[in-house]
């Protein structure tokens, strides 16, 4: 015990692993709901009647699902945005915001495409426009079928943000990384960072769970 | 001016003309069934009232406001259509009482207790007032149907299009959705149908519309299309619908269970009963082993047509076998046998049919059977 305490709270221990564990959600976070909004925006242009736009997006979920995360981000932070003087922590966030997109644009994608069309024209014919129809109909059902997906991806993205001490975030495993160096304890140190990680993923599939049980019992009611 | 214009509806799919230069007028109260082949255009006909297929060219009207006019609000004028498809296509996520109350609460602002109302006294109408607060995937295919019609009901449309509503069914199904647009037809509900149920077609509907050669080929009541066709098309389409034939030119090709299947649907079609579909079976059986061997030698080309009719006006069904080859009366067969063993099946039949003669003209021999209907 007395060396778990060294390693994980003793002389602002505790304070540093929290900070890089809040870098690792911020990261995530943020990334997340801008990638899920640009990713909404790539599946309508992927989806829609504009032939460019068609080609573009298909292109640029090619390209961003081809290729590792990490050469993205080494890209931008080293290459492209080197001069523009943004934070490393807000070059992170765009790298997987714009990874993210791509992966929940095809999941978008995918959701649409497992929906019954005839539904649409059924609410069509009752006299929906097109945007009430995909509200009232295609919506619903398409967050339905995009739920187990997407809860994936979520973890998906967490795991991969520890990539980011490549380019000098001192993010939840960089933090381990040091601590273990420090203390000349990795075993102990890293399995107390992985139990981290572990816990912040059953979060998220905690969240998802509790949506579906409460789903479900609303379709019993 | 009809409830509903057509003039001059045109689509093609590419190169691929599905109708051309359509006219239609439809009054109030009219029911209207489609007939046809498949791939006739008449599903994309239905489809394109109400502007699922856009119409390359044409003008359609209905109640007065023309749905192709530039700039016309299609999704106010599709209010007066309510469509029923051959999938149902209900919501899967609301439960049957929503699905009825969702196009009301939300686009003709009822409030929530008279939707509601409304909607109970329709599911009573189709006898699906229990199912209410079900979701539409545990119901059978028959219920979803009807549920679908109240749906489009929910609208108070002034014409109503059902688009093959019963071939998406099991055989067992078909009859209550039947009933529920029967119902309806009794209501002077303006209904356009398009169904291969060509029973059900003659007796709903007040004309029908033959289609092939991407349009109305022919039209008429249902008497004059069914009874008495005038174009070359509509007799050949109604003919296949109301005979069953089968023609043998091989005796290695002939395929036993190929035709008592086919007599059996043609049976259940006409809800003719078991006792006289086997009875037919058992005839067609009979008598074409009987001029295989009564009138081809061995190894032969045969030459041998079977037809199965329903007159519908006295109840009778006719099988009429008619062979090439050489004279030969298979219902004079027991007399010529010492012990009458050998043709003991035809012996059999002749006590069971209601009449049964022979006759040989023009080189072939023609047997006909009658068959009491039910």
């Amino acid at each position: 015990m007395e060396i778990i305490y060294q390693i994980f709270i003793a002389n602002g221990a505790f304070t540093t692993i929290c900070k890089g564990l809040w870098v690792t959600v911020e990261i995530s976070l943020v990334a997340l709901i801008l990638g899920t909004l640009l990713g909404a925006v790539i599946c309508f242009f992927r989806m829609g009647n504009n032939r460019l736009m068609r080609f573009l997006t298909a292109g640029y979920i090619a390209l961003i699902r081809g290729c590792p995360v990490l050469m993205l981000l080494m890209l931008l932070f080293y290459g492209v945005l080197a001069q523009s003087g943004l934070s490393p922590i807000a070059v992170a966030i765009l790298a997987f915001a714009l990874h993210t997109a791509a992966h929940v644009a095809e999941l978008l994608r995918s959701s649409i495409m497992a929906t019954d069309f005839g539904q649409v024209e059924a609410a069509r014919t009752l006299g929906f426009s097109r945007i009430q129809a995909f509200r009232l109909v295609t919506l619903p059902q398409m967050m339905h079928i995009a739920r187990p997906v997407y809860q994936s991806t979520i973890v998906n993205l967490i795991q991969w943000t520890s990539v980011v001490g490549y380019v000098t975030i001192t993010d939840l495993t960089r933090v381990i990384y040091n601590t273990a160096s420090r203390t000349m304890q990795p075993m102990i140190t890293i399995i107390g960072g992985m139990i981290i990680y572990i816990a912040i993923s059953y979060c998220v599939y905690g969240i998802f769970a509790w949506m579906e049980w409460r789903d479900t019992r609303e379709v019993a009611e | 001016m009809g409830i509903l214009d057509v003039k001059g509806l045109s689509k093609a799919f590419g190169d691929l003309p599905v109708l051309n230069n359509v006219d239609l007028s439809v009054q109030e109260g009219e029911r209207i069934a489609i007939i046809g082949a498949s791939g006739c255009g008449k599903s994309v006909f239905l489809r394109c009232l109400n502007l699922l297929e856009v119409p390359d060219e044409g003008h359609i009207t209905i109640d007065g406001e023309e749905i192709t006019a530039k700039g016309a609000n299609i999704d106010l004028i599709r209010r007066k259509m309510g469509m029923v498809f051959q999938k149902f296509h209900l919501f899967s996520h609301y439960n049957v009482l929503d699905n009825l109350c969702l196009a009301p609460t939300q686009l003709l602002g009822m409030d929530r207790v008279t939707a509601e109302k409304k909607a109970m006294s329709l599911l009573s109408q189709v006898g699906l007032a229990a199912k209410a607060k079900v979701f539409p995937t545990v119901l059978s295919g028959g219920q979803q149907q009807r549920i679908a019609i109240c749906r489009a009901l929910m609208m108070e449309p002034k014409v109503l299009l059902l688009d093959e509503p019963t071939s998406a069914l099991d055989p067992t199904m078909v009859g209550e959705v039947l009933a529920v647009i029967r119902m309806l037809a009794k209501q002077k509900l303006t209904m356009i149908i398009v169904t291969h149920e060509m029973k059900f077609a003659q007796e709903v509907a007040d004309r029908i519309l033959f289609f092939a050669d991407q349009g109305i080929y022919e039209q008429g009541s249902p008497e004059e299309i069914f009874n008495s066709p005038q174009r070359e098309k509509t007799i050949s389409f109604i003919r296949k619908h109301t005979f069953f034939s089968y023609e043998i030119s091989k005796r290695s090709e002939f395929d036993l269970m190929k035709l008592q299947g086919g007599i059996w649907s043609f049976a259940e079609k006409y809800g003719i009963n078991d006792k006289h579909t086997y009875l037919l079976q058992l005839s067609s059986e009979e008598l074409i082993y009987e001029f295989f061997h009564g009138s081809f030698a061995d190894g032969e080309e045969v030459d041998l047509k079977l037809d199965v009719t329903y007159a519908q006006a006295d109840d009778r069904i006719i099988m009429e076998v008619v062979s090439g080859g050489a004279e030969y009366n298979p219902i004079l067969a027991e007399s010529q046998d010492d012990d009458g063993m050998e043709h003991i099946g035809i012996t059999l039949l002749k006590k069971r049919v209601s009449s049964i003669s022979y006759a040989y003209e023009g080189g072939k021999n023609r047997v006909r059977v009658e068959v009491a209907g039910n």
